[in-house]
This record gives C-alpha cells, structure tokens and sequence, in this order.
C-alpha cells in the first residue's frame, strides 16, 4: 500500500501550493500541509493505526472520520480524547497514540477474552 | 460469518456472541444487556449500539414492549471532567 497525496488529481487538478508545517507522532515527526487534518497528515505519513483499544489492544484508526464515532481519538499536546479527524494540524504539534490501560481486576471470565477476529 | 467476529459495539469491543450469549442466559432486557456486556457504554455513547441492542432484546412480534428502551445518555459529546468542572 502506498501511502502520501494525489498530486494532481484527474478532476481537481494539481494540489494547491500549502505552507508546509511539522508535527511529532509518539516521537516521530511528519510533515504535513495547512489546512490537513491530524488523520489524513498522518495517513499521508504512512500511519493508519491511531491507537490500540484500551483493553483488548486492537489496533483502532479512522472510521467515519467526520467526528462520528470517536476512533481516531489521539492525545494532542496533552489533551486526551481528541478526535484526530476534526483536529486541523498545527505547528510543532506533539501527539500520542492510545495505549492499553491496565485492568487490573478485570478476572478472565469464560466468554472474556479478545474477540477472534 | 460467525457471532464471534461480528461486533457490536466497536467502542468496548463486544461481540454479537457476548451478547446473545448474556440475553440467552439471563433473558435480560436491553438495559441489562447493556449493564452485563458493556455494550453501548463507550466513548461514544451509545451511537451506534443503542439501536441495535434494542433491537437485539426486542420481544418477539406480538409481546408488547414491558421495559424501556435504552436512552441517549448526555453529554452528547465526551467531556473530560477538567473541562467539566471549570464550566460550572
């Protein structure tokens, strides 16, 4: 799968000229255009897995990527739960990816478990 | 496909199986589906799994409705509670 922009798409013609900006993706800094939103930026870097589920650490990225259902939350300069498809990119943005918490009581009941996908 | 792939509620990951699997063995209603599996608890509130764990604890045709389907929980949209509490 190759990742990055349309440069010129057939319909819309070339991509317009945007001030480039960087940002840092748990440590790893991407470039993007203004005016991208945090999830198509690093999508275009190549990255699709935003974060793990918080228990079963599946890896979780854009669904519906209009604000919907709250996949592609990210924590952006220290703000957890936002949504990386409604937050635009700015300058020397630091993000964090969702990690697995610890369920430390959770007992692994009989139909418990990671779904088999 | 199988019950145990297909999920229902993609917030807390329960599975169409956990599911059947709950109403099966306590004849629960949707409120106590909700409350044993987790379905419909997430971050989301309930958006996309409300619907369907009504319909999936809907008496058959004909019973009438006897408990009360599931409602939109607020905050409509997720709050943290620092946020929360600085508004008052």
């Amino acid at each position: 799968m190759s990742y990055g922009r349309i440069e010129h798409h057939p319909v819309l013609g070339p991509l317009p000229r945007a001030a480039a900006l960087s940002f840092s993706f748990d440590g790893i800094e991407y470039t993007a255009r203004e005016g991208d939103s945090v999830a198509s930026a690093l999508l275009a870097g190549g990255v699709r897995t935003l974060r793990l589920h918080e228990e079963h650490g599946s890896p979780r990225g854009i669904y519906c990527n209009i604000g919907h259902c709250m996949e592609c939350r990210v924590t952006i300069d220290g703000i957890s739960s936002v949504r990386a498809c409604l937050t635009l990119v700015k300058d020397r943005m630091s993000i964090l990816s969702g990690t697995v918490l610890p369920t430390p009581f959770r007992q692994e009941t009989k139909t418990e478990g990671s779904p088999d996908l | 496909m199988k019950d145990a792939s297909i999920i229902v509620c993609r917030c807390e990951e329960v599975t169409l199986e956990q599911i059947h699997e709950a109403i099966r063995q306590h004849a629960c209603s949707a409120r106590e589906t909700k409350l044993r599996t987790r379905a419909g608890m997430g971050i989301c509130g309930g958006r996309t799994c409300r619907p369907l764990l009504d319909r999936l604890t809907m008496p058959s045709e004909g019973d009438s409705l006897t408990d009360f389907p599931l409602k939109v929980q607020p905050p409509v949209r997720p709050v943290s509670f620092a946020e929360w509490g600085q508004s008052s």
